[in-house]
């Protein structure tokens, strides 16, 4: 598709900013819808929300474990899955949950393990380890998206952007690799 | 709130939603341009998921008894684009911008155009580190985007 060079393109009633304008009334609108009104349109029951929300605080402080069974198993992998883990060590926080140092958690431990296949030690393998930290990151992340039908606005919008970094890391673990 | 009010933000939720996504698909029309041959096929693939999300939004804006929003005629790029490494940012921004429009739907509606925009979003944010390299640890979430970003290292 042509487009017209910059320089002369800068007039005209219908052009918009491809970005800047447009970003700018996201942000707005993220921040002015943000608080007052935080249940937004469908607003599930307190305890459905509250379930949902100590249930993703588990999964990430789980996920953070195997990140640490991964790491000790694998020291030449920890520099490539560091920033992932520190991410979901945010997002544990993010949920109210509390990830220590060493990777234990401050809230029950994680009842619900990612996937069904594990248990906090890593597979023989770099590949084969990296690959089961993905298929964990991955089920996770759908897992996540099904449960972001039945909570409020505010708390589904976390679940979805939480949800879509797990599916990132996936991605980074797996085709990023190669 | 209302049963109205809520029906209000939800159809405001997806124009924005519709004019990112008119935008992002005028700007993978500069990025398929420059970008290097290896590469075009990505950004082609990126360029159709772009044009369905966009006429899915506008069947659900009719479906609601809105009018969609139109595309604009030209966008300024925020910067020239006068090569791949350029295109390649471009489209990651693109991504970036509609993957913080879908968080809002998310937010703003629910059942199955919730759990629609969900994966908009997810798609976004991994066509995002395909382009970029860089994941961040809440994607579409500007307000938890300046608390700094890991980086990861992919060999693509």
């Amino acid at each position: 598709m042509p487009y017209p060079p910059p320089s002369r393109a800068l007039s005209g009633p219908r052009r918009r900013s491809l970005l800047a304008g447009a970003a700018g009334a996201a942000l707005l609108a993220g921040c002015s819808s943000g608080s007052g009104e935080s249940d937004g349109s469908t607003s599930g029951s307190p305890s459905i929300a509250e379930k949902v929300r100590a249930r993703a605080a588990r999964d990430s402080a789980g996920l953070v474990e195997r990140y640490d069974a991964v790491i000790a198993a694998h020291p030449a992998v920890a520099e490539r899955v560091r920033s992932l883990r520190a991410e979901v060590v945010r997002h544990a926080e993010a949920f109210g949950g509390t990830v220590g140092k060493s990777g234990a958690t401050a809230s029950e431990s994680p009842s619900a393990s990612p996937s069904p296949s594990a248990s906090a030690t890593a597979p023989v393998t770099e590949k084969d380890a990296l690959a089961d930290l993905a298929a964990a990151e991955r089920a996770l992340a759908d897992r996540r998206t099904a449960a972001l039908v039945d909570v409020p606005g505010e708390l589904a919008r976390l679940l979805a952007s939480v949800a879509a970094a797990g599916a990132v890391h996936a991605y980074l673990l797996t085709e990023g690799a190669r | 709130m209302s049963e109205k009010a809520s029906g209000k933000q939800e159809l405001t939720a997806l124009q924005e939603a519709l004019a990112a996504e008119h935008a992002a698909v005028y700007g993978y029309g500069v990025v398929g341009g420059r970008i290097r041959e290896g590469r075009r096929t990505e950004a082609r693939s990126a360029y159709d998921a772009h044009r369905a999300r966009r006429d899915a939004l506008a069947r659900d804006i009719r479906d609601l008894g809105g009018t969609p929003v139109a595309a604009a005629a030209a966008y300024a790029l925020p910067f020239p684009v006068p090569d791949s490494a350029a295109a390649v940012r471009l489209a990651a921004q693109l991504e970036d911008r509609v993957a913080g429009v879908y968080s809002d739907v998310v937010r703003a509606t629910g059942g199955e155009r919730r759990r629609s925009a969900a994966e908009a979003l997810r798609e976004a944010a991994v066509r995002a580190v395909r382009w970029s390299g860089e994941s961040v640890a809440f994607p579409g979430l500007a307000e938890r985007a300046a608390t700094g970003s890991a980086s990861a290292t992919p060999t693509a």
